[in-house]
């Protein structure tokens, strides 16, 4: 496979650990509690649910009042990171020049696909309003960022499931590889809706005791999140050209799908996404992994990871910081690794140390740790399996 | 580096007016209308009481009734239309590294009939516990590429890309750069939609249903159909398929993508994101304008849409717009959302194939604004090298595809 090198020249998050890397940095230092949800427009949990939503988001101070009617919730996530990442750019590039956008969402605006579903019930499909149609597209989030910001290059949305916000950047990175455009913004969204949380809880993976503990043995489930992180993704001349700041190359990416989610597809991945890098998995210095606390998906990880890191190298799961954020996860995984390559350390799972359901190399705690190559993987429960190794800029 | 040569080598289709090639075809050719009065869904209480439903689609001639529990209609319409694919090209799953198989797939709605039955089922009992537990892991519209890696175990890259009613082309255009990059030798390529309750509620309450037939170009043409169905391709490198004995149906020379970035239910106007895809098509596939014979429109039959794609066709060809023919399909089978650039880069493999352009059915009266060769109701022999297939969708996206014969 050809190979230029990718490199990640811009940031932009909404999230539950903060709106920007450094402060996403400093909430993997001191994670911040859990939050909870009850109600919506059109349906109540009987009881207050467990989440890691995002509880000072204020789109309107980020974005301003204008064309946010009828804007449902992810887009304005979506609209707030780029807003917040990308603001200085998008005023100076041209828009003939402008990047392009490839979006992760596992849901889309499920919250009003859901809620334009109900109104056709309760209230008779004559009376739903049709300038809310739009929101029901899964791309709708997508589209209205292109919208906003005249990005007429590329207008992507990726979604598979848990995986999307890893499988969105490796989209991007063949896209740029294959010479159609030279920035593409991309990343991952997943809002907490009535909907997906309803999903979730019938589905049996919801932690009744509101826990995040990835991979633990006696694992209860999982509890969600939500946000956005985006990067600006390019080949490191152009970067360099535009003075950009470069936070880190992409050396290598893979996916695939293990229908018994044996692991080792996942371990086939990784290796995949080494080769592609030029390195061995000897120099991986830790794995980001995407281990939730749902024991089926943990299972599936942990054994990819354990068939070819055994328990050496360090692994940690920023999902124990922010929940299972869907298609968020892999994106905001980046941004958190990001911060750890940073900050020379790699930040464990924030509790007590358990047993794990794999021998691998769990990390608890902060523990300091300079690192060159970060591997970050995700493997779900349905049989997703993505990698993707960010090498630090020296 | 040199472009690989990448071809279509096995075809599926599930659509209103026929599934399977030969079913498809035989129609197609006909000009046979499949918008009619729905059937399978009550639309006593809309405007519209018509659509392009597959009537005669039969699960259990393609998985086990435990199978069909475990996905939706769209994954079923997919598994079924991949399977199509791969018997045409006569390709064994089980001989091939299961690794060197990708799935691209693309969809407007995905699985909303999930969705549809458990809203409903909490409304119908005033408790989300009637909700079965197994029902919610069938909407995310990632499970439609995943149910078609479990069907045939196949273990390589597999992705879903809802770019809505272009997706299809995305989807294909996708398949196409992971062979040409060497992540995969082989790809099932596509998309697929079933009819949604949600998208006839919508398009009726923005009134871009047509009453009764879809007539795309026409002076009086009344708007879109809802429909349904799937398209696959099995692609793979020249080389191979030639290896393999497989029949080729046409070449993939390369796509375009762009956006309006105008608004998300009405095409800019000025056709600005529908310029930028073809551009980048012909750019892609280093072909002329006048390399192109014949354009498979997007078409859908609204006031805005044809008019708009007009617009497109006449800013990037020139003067080459006035020999260049191009019709909608999508008057025969209605608006099939994520399926339609699928099927429709199916029937453009066919036509190449046969040499015969698909019409544009019920087009009575000339429309100024679409001043073009629609190839009116009847099906057209002609000398075909070099076809486009266009696909635009809500949010402004847009997209081209570019297929040609196979040349030495």
């Amino acid at each position: 496979m050809k190979h230029n090198n990718i490199v990640i020249s811009g940031i932009g998050t909404v999230s539950p650990l903060g709106k920007s890397l450094e402060e996403v940095s400093a909430a993997l230092a001191s994670p911040p509690a859990s939050t909870e949800v009850q109600s919506w427009e059109f349906h109540t949990f009987d009881s207050p649910v467990s989440c890691r939503k995002i509880t000072d988001f204020d789109p309107v101070a980020i974005l301003g009042k204008k064309g946010l009617r009828n804007k449902d919730d992810a887009t304005k996530l979506l609209l707030s990171a780029a807003e917040l990442g990308f603001k200085e750019y998008l005023e100076s590039s041209s828009e003939e020049s402008r990047a392009g956008l490839c979006v992760g969402t596992a849901f889309g605006s499920v919250q009003s696909i859901g809620d334009f579903l109900s109104d056709s019930i309760v209230n008779g499909v004559n009376s739903v309003n049709p300038q809310l149609f739009a929101n029901t597209v899964i791309n709708a989030p997508t589209g209205n960022a292109n919208i906003r910001y005249l990005a007429r290059n590329l207008s992507t949305t990726i979604s598979t499931g848990f995986n999307s916000g890893i499988d969105a950047l490796i989209y991007a990175y063949d896209h740029l590889q294959q010479g159609y455009l030279d920035q593409i913004v991309t990343g991952g969204l997943d809002e907490i809706s009535y909907y997906s949380l309803l999903g979730m809880q019938r589905s049996g993976v919801l932690s009744p005791t509101g826990s995040v503990r990835p991979f633990a043995a006696d694992s209860d489930g999982t509890i969600t999140g939500e946000g956005c992180a985006l990067f600006m993704l390019e080949n490191e001349a152009s970067a360099l050209d535009r003075g950009a700041e470069i936070y880190a190359s992409i050396t290598g990416c893979a996916n695939g799908f293990d229908p018994a989610c044996s692991g080792k597809v996942l371990a086939e991945v990784i290796t995949n996404a080494c080769t592609m890098a030029g390195i061995a998995a000897t120099d991986i210095d830790f794995v980001a992994s995407g281990g939730s606390g749902s024991p089926a998906g943990d299972r599936h990880e942990a054994a990819g990871i354990a068939a070819i890191f055994g328990a050496t190298t360090p692994v940690t799961a920023y999902k124990s910081f922010t929940g299972e954020c869907f298609g968020a996860s892999g994106a905001l995984a980046v941004i958190c690794a990001l911060a750890d390559i940073r900050q020379d350390r790699i930040s464990g799972i924030p509790a007590e140390r358990y047993e794990t359901i794999a021998p691998i190399g769990m990390v608890f705690g902060t523990v300091k740790k300079e690192s060159t190559n970060v591997l970050l993987t995700s493997a779900s429960c349905d049989g997703n399996c993505s990698a993707l190794i960010l090498r630090k800029i020296n | 580096m040199n472009k690989k040569r990448i071809v279509i080598s096995g075809l599926g289709m599930i659509t209103p007016i026929g599934s399977g090639i030969e079913s498809f075809w035989e129609a197609a050719v006909a000009g046979t209308n499949g918008v009619r009065p729905l059937q399978m869904f009550d639309a006593s209480d809309f405007r519209t009481k018509t659509g392009g439903e597959v009537l005669d689609f039969n699960p259990d001639s393609w998985m086990s009734p435990q199978e069909q529990e475990s996905m939706g209609r769209s994954s079923q319409f997919a598994v079924a239309a991949a399977q199509m694919a791969l018997e045409d090209a006569k390709f064994d799953v089980s001989a091939h590294t299961p690794s060197r198989i990708g799935i691209s797939m693309g969809t407007t709605m995905g699985e909303p009939q999930i969705l549809e039955q458990g809203v409903k089922m909490k409304y119908a009992s005033g408790n989300a516990g009637s909700i079965p537990a197994a029902l919610p892991r069938q909407y995310p519209c990632g499970s439609i590429p995943a149910n078609i890696a479990r069907h045939f175990t196949i273990t390589g890259p597999h992705i879903m890309i809802p770019t809505a009613c272009a997706a299809g082309n995305y989807a294909i255009g996708y398949a196409y750069d992971m062979i040409q990059l060497g992540r995969i030798d082989f790809a099932i390529a596509g998309g697929s939609d079933p009819f949604s309750g949600i998208a006839f509620t919508g398009f009726n309450r923005l009134l871009a249903t047509t009453p009764d037939v879809v007539r795309p170009f026409d002076k009086n043409r009344s708007g879109m159909a809802v429909s349904e169905g799937a398209g696959v391709l099995f692609i793979e490198e020249l080389e191979t398929a030639v290896k393999r004995g497989a029949t080729i149906y046409a070449e993939i020379l390369g796509y375009g993508l762009g956006c309006d970035a105008y608004k998300m239910t009405i095409p800019d106007p000025s056709g600005s994101g529908g310029i930028i895809a073809l551009h980048r098509a012909l750019r892609n596939s280093g072909k002329k304008i006048t390399d192109i014979d014949y354009l498979c429109a997007h078409g859908t039959g609204t006031g805005e849409n044809d008019k708009t794609e007009t617009v497109i066709v006449k800013e990037v060809f020139g003067d080459h717009a006035d020999k260049l023919c191009m019709s909608s399909l999508k008057s025969m089978f209605g608006h099939t959302m994520g399926a339609a650039s699928a099927i429709e880069a199916a029937a453009c493999a066919l036509m190449l194939q046969r040499q015969t352009v698909l019409p544009t059915i019920n087009y009575e009266e000339a429309d100024p604004d679409c001043d073009i060769d629609c190839i009116p109701n009847t099906a057209r022999p002609m000398q075909l090298t070099t076809v486009i297939s266009n696909a635009y969708a809500f949010a402004g996206n847009t997209s081209s595809l570019v297929l040609g014969t196979l040349k030495e």
